[in-house]
């Protein structure tokens, strides 16, 4: 992890030197124009995200005059319809919407709350700093998604409690790094620079020391894309998201496991959108990283 | 190392504490009253609060936490909600199936993540495959990997059963509870076989996602290695890349591969309880799965506790052999 290795700034764009001979023959394979594709990719799915409402042909939650069951490719069914004769290509657009926006959301509150607190710990050191990574430990010594369980089934199953379930279990892996770039910026000279400048505590925190830990949030964060899509998809599948006829992908899978061998289309197309959600997000993750030279 | 040992015991308890103090909350903050619950909703105002005195409820929370942990102590989960027997002997009955299946599938995790970590840090012609492997491998949510397993092997090819621990009525039960150890204890091979064949699909969809992230640890971990003085001379005096590889560097890049088996049991976890939920796999996991729809709180909390504590448990351990294996870790 970034938490020993002391911050150099990036040589060239891609800071490559920094790497291994093997890891600098791949990086170098690739060009920055591929990664600055990847990484659009985010931008081109949250724009599909937002547009899926006008891109649906149909009602997502009602019935279509078609005949349930219709396959994938009949008619005016891009993706067929299911039992009750919905279609499964809107159903899949909204649920596209929700998945990604649930995925963003989480990241932004660890990003948030784990920034912060891996700010002040690192910023401020001795008994403070201590104690905040005591906390930060302990919640990530325990499985994250179990224990996220247990917190939607107390609160009550709906989307907006999975969404704060996970929000409680995710910040503390933001916390621990951001504290741990802290921690190797507060070493460097140009904090002790900014001492002598007069600046003060909140000055240094805010503007000597968070810029230095932008890079490391951003590479972080756009790797974990894909994992909160699978661990949100999975809380949806056990059914601890919006109840019937909402449009979540996991829970869509879940419910109509039944036709899994008569209707294979209705369970697996929205579990395979979430394989390709995760998998744009993985790719955009390794561009982000190869862009922001971090390896 | 007793020092360490002792340290990492210490930690874990503490962890262990705080975990159930977190359960009793929510249990508390839980927005189904146990009352109720157990009465159902048209009971006597006398009965509720005859049943209210009886579970303590009216008593301070502090000493409502003292009871719960005391309870815990001696084994006693509560009663669950909807198959109305007490949650403990729920547990003792589901969760041999689910050792079962966590063992074979993290054994599986690691077999694979080796194979990944070693052919992607290795650069001959069609290694690029084995990357192109994780990246999928990393994208993939386990129902997925399930539904399609399930179409494949069990629709289409009809190669692998796709419900449930076993197709015999008569298998054994004892003494262990784990299926495949009963039947060869039994001498019963046909049994072993069928578990097996059993245990592939599921296992399968559940390793997955940790093999990825322990091969591509391990593929860092190995490149960093491969950069190191002594794989130079170890090239120099004209090993093949292989011994190179598997004798000089394999050895040094396991650290971090093992740290992130035991961080992977906890996903792992939760890939259970969806896996067990498709295959009608008779452990804790499909329990809880059963339990969420009804708001059976007592069940959800047995199973978290039962999983959290073997996650801390396993945790626990890798940081003791890591320290074991690498002198420069003692403290």
């Amino acid at each position: 992890m970034a938490v020993a290795e002391p911050y150099l700034p990036p040589i060239g764009r891609r800071g490559w030197l920094r790497g291994t001979k093997a890891a600098t023959r791949r990086v170098v394979a690739r060009s920055a124009r591929t990664d600055l594709a990847a990484a659009g990719l985010l931008v081109a799915v949250t724009v599909l995200a937002l547009a899926g409402p006008l891109l649906a042909p149909y009602s997502p939650v009602l019935p279509t005059n078609g005949l349930p069951m219709t396959p994938p490719f009949h008619g005016s069914y891009l993706l067929g319809t299911d039992a009750i004769g919905r279609d499964v290509f809107s159903r899949v657009l909204y649920g596209i919407r929700i998945s990604w926006f649930s995925a963003l959301a989480v990241i932004a509150s660890g990003v948030l709350i784990g920034g912060l607190v891996g700010l002040i710990a690192g910023a401020a050191g001795g008994w403070l700093d201590t104690a905040l990574m005591r906390i930060t430990d302990a919640f990530l010594a325990l499985p994250g998604p179990i224990i996220a369980i247990a917190v939607v089934a107390a609160l009550g199953p709906s989307l907006r409690n999975t969404l704060i379930a996970v929000m409680v279990v995710w910040w503390p892996f933001y916390a621990r790094i951001v504290r741990g770039e802290i921690r190797s910026l507060v070493a460097r000279p140009h904090l002790d620079a900014a001492v002598l400048g007069g600046a003060s505590r909140t000055r240094r925190a805010l503007r000597h020391l968070l810029p230095g830990a932008v890079p490391a949030i951003v590479v972080t964060a756009s790797l974990d894309v894909s994992n909160l899509l699978i661990t949100l998809a999975g809380l949806s599948f056990l059914g601890l998201g919006s109840p019937e006829p909402a449009p979540e992908l996991g829970a869509m899978a879940a419910q109509n496991l039944q036709y899994l061998l008569t209707n294979w289309w209705v369970p697996v197309v929205p579990a395979l959108a979430i394989f390709l959600l995760a998998l744009v997000g993985n790719v955009a993750g390794d561009g982000v990283r190869n862009l922001l030279g971090r390896s | 190392m007793i020092v360490l040992v002792a340290k990492r015991i210490g930690a874990a308890a503490v962890i262990i504490v705080v975990l159930t103090a977190t359960l009793f909350l929510l249990q508390r903050a839980s927005h189904t009253s146990p009352v109720h619950a157990l009465l159902g909703a048209g009971a006597s105002k006398a009965a509720v609060r005859a049943e209210t005195h009886k579970l303590g409820l009216n008593k301070p929370l502090i000493d409502q936490y003292l009871h719960y942990l005391g309870n815990l102590v001696h084994g006693n989960l509560g009663t669950s909600y909807r198959t109305r027997r007490p949650v403990t002997t729920d547990l003792r009955q589901y969760l041999p199936a689910t050792v079962e299946l966590s063992f074979f599938g993290l054994a599986l995790a690691v077999i694979l993540g080796t194979i990944l970590g070693i052919a992607g840090a290795g650069r001959w012609r069609g290694s690029g495959v084995f990357r192109f492997v994780m990246l999928c491998g990393s994208s993939t949510p386990p129902f997925l990997l399930a539904l399609l397993g399930i179409l494949l092997f069990s629709g289409r090819l009809g190669w692998l059963p796709a419900i449930g621990q076993t197709s015999f009525a008569n298998a054994p039960t004892g003494p262990t509870g784990l299926l495949t150890l009963d039947a060869l204890l039994a001498g019963r091979l046909g049994v072993f076989a069928d578990a097996l064949a059993h245990l592939v699909l599921p296992a399968t969809c559940i390793a997955l996602v940790p093999a990825v992230s322990i091969g591509r640890i391990l593929r860092s971990s190995l490149e960093t290695t491969m950069g190191a003085d002594h794989i130079r001379t170890a090239r120099a005096k004209g090993l093949l890349e292989r011994t190179v590889l598997v004798r000089h560097a394999l050895r040094n890049s396991l650290g971090p591969a093992l740290s992130m088996t035991g961080l992977q049991a906890g996903l792992m976890f939760a890939g259970v309880v969806v896996v067990e939920e498709i295959f009608a796999w008779p452990g804790i996991g499909n329990y809880v799965a059963q339990s969420i729809p009804q708001g059976d709180f007592p069940a959800i909390a047995g199973v978290t506790l039962v999983l959290s504590v073997a996650y801390v448990a396993i945790n626990t351990l890798v940081d003791i052999l890591q320290a074991v294996a690498d002198p420069r870790l003692k403290p």
